[in-house]
């Protein structure tokens, strides 16, 4: 290995061990998450209800991704915001939009009537 | 060589000894990230606005058409009502006829999730500087990245051949499978949303392993090591991570509400 700057902090060949607890304790979450998810799936008939739980929980899934593995929970908080902020509005214009859709639909089947 | 002296001692910018610094005099960071990656936070900003647009799309255009009312054992294809997805997606390689809700989207969605975590294990190692765990963890992570987008392969040839019994139209023909037109499944939008979204999904998917490939390439060429840190895999984490972000709600949105 072609060492042409070397490094001041550390002696040669000497790498610290990995620190990979946390990585698994996420994975872990993550997998039990997805796996109350299908457990919903075929112990519950369709509903609001139903559907107000994936949603929840794919949310909680949603949060281990971005603050653990995507590291945003360790950033400032000026970042944070800035990314939460804009994502927060999507959240009305999905209500806004299937809303809409209902009406939609309702207006197209009974026209006919 | 007076004169040159004379210009300098009488510009503005020489009669401060100290380089600006305030805050908007550049050189200021206020969210103590380096510019590479908050600009990769940023397109992912952009890029989330276009998946949450198709996701809406997709609640419109479902919440447009009827639901199906019926029994979930009784149900059938038709293009009257939006389809169940544990009825469309029931499918598993090798495993012909059998119906099996959804275990084939739980494979892909538990590959990708693993892959999720090979790519930190990557971006970990680069902190230590250990080339060797670089690579290796960059490898796994492209591995289940390719095994993923063969499983989402298969899954479109699957949706397109379409099932034994396909849908008998009204015309007294029987169609099998699905294209942008005509599908078995439901509403024709079903399947238009359906190749848009996961078809979107799977681009990134690549557009992600090709990165991958280049970080594997320049970690193996000793790019960063020379460079004195592993900052693009970092970035490349980053967007990789977004891409299991994004299957987590289509998984949701599409295949289990």
């Amino acid at each position: 290995m072609a060492h042409h700057a070397p490094d001041q902090t550390q002696q040669l060949g000497e790498i610290p061990k990995p620190n990979t607890g946390w990585i698994w304790k996420t994975f872990f979450v993550l997998v039990g998450i997805t796996a109350l998810e299908f457990v919903f799936v075929f112990v519950m008939e369709p509903s609001t209800l139903r559907n107000s739980i994936f949603i929840i929980l794919t949310i909680f899934k949603a949060f281990f991704i971005v603050a653990e593995f995507m590291h945003l929970k360790h950033e400032t908080k000026g970042l944070i915001w800035t990314i939460l902020v804009p994502m927060a509005l999507l959240i009305w214009l999905l209500v806004a939009l299937i809303t809409e859709g209902s009406y939609i639909g309702e207006a197209v089947y009974n026209i006919f009537k | 060589m007076s004169t040159t002296s004379t210009t300098q001692t009488l510009s503005p910018s020489t009669s401060h000894e100290e380089p600006r610094s305030g805050t908007w005099d550049g050189g200021n960071e206020p969210f103590k990230a380096s510019y590479g990656k908050l600009m990769m936070w940023f397109f992912l900003l952009s890029d989330a606005f276009t998946f949450a647009a198709f996701l809406t799309t997709y609640g419109l255009v479902r919440h447009r058409h009827l639901a199906y009312t019926g029994d979930h054992k009784d149900f059938v294809f038709s293009s009257a009502y939006w389809p169940i997805p544990d009825k469309v997606f029931n499918s598993f390689p090798g495993l012909h006829g059998m119906d099996l809700p959804l275990a084939f989207v739980a494979l892909m969605t538990m590959i990708l999730i693993f892959s999720s975590v090979t790519m930190v294990l990557a971006v970990e190692a680069g902190h230590r500087m250990d080339k060797a765990d670089v690579q290796k963890w960059l490898l796994w992570t492209l591995l289940f990245g390719a095994t993923f987008v063969s499983c989402q392969a298969w899954e479109w040839s699957h949706f397109i051949h379409g099932t034994d019994h396909g849908l008998k139209m009204l015309d007294g023909t029987t169609f099998f499978g699905a294209n942008l037109h005509a599908n078995e499944y439901g509403p024709v939008l079903f399947a238009d949303l359906f190749f848009f979204i996961t078809g979107f999904h799977g681009t990134h998917v690549f557009s992600g392993l090709c990165l991958l490939a280049y970080c594997f390439i320049a970690t193996t060429n000793g790019t960063f090591e020379k460079r004195g840190h592993y900052e693009m895999v970092e970035k490349v984490g980053l967007y990789w991570h977004f891409v299991d972000l994004v299957w987590v709600f289509v998984f949701t949105f599409f295949y289990l509400v």
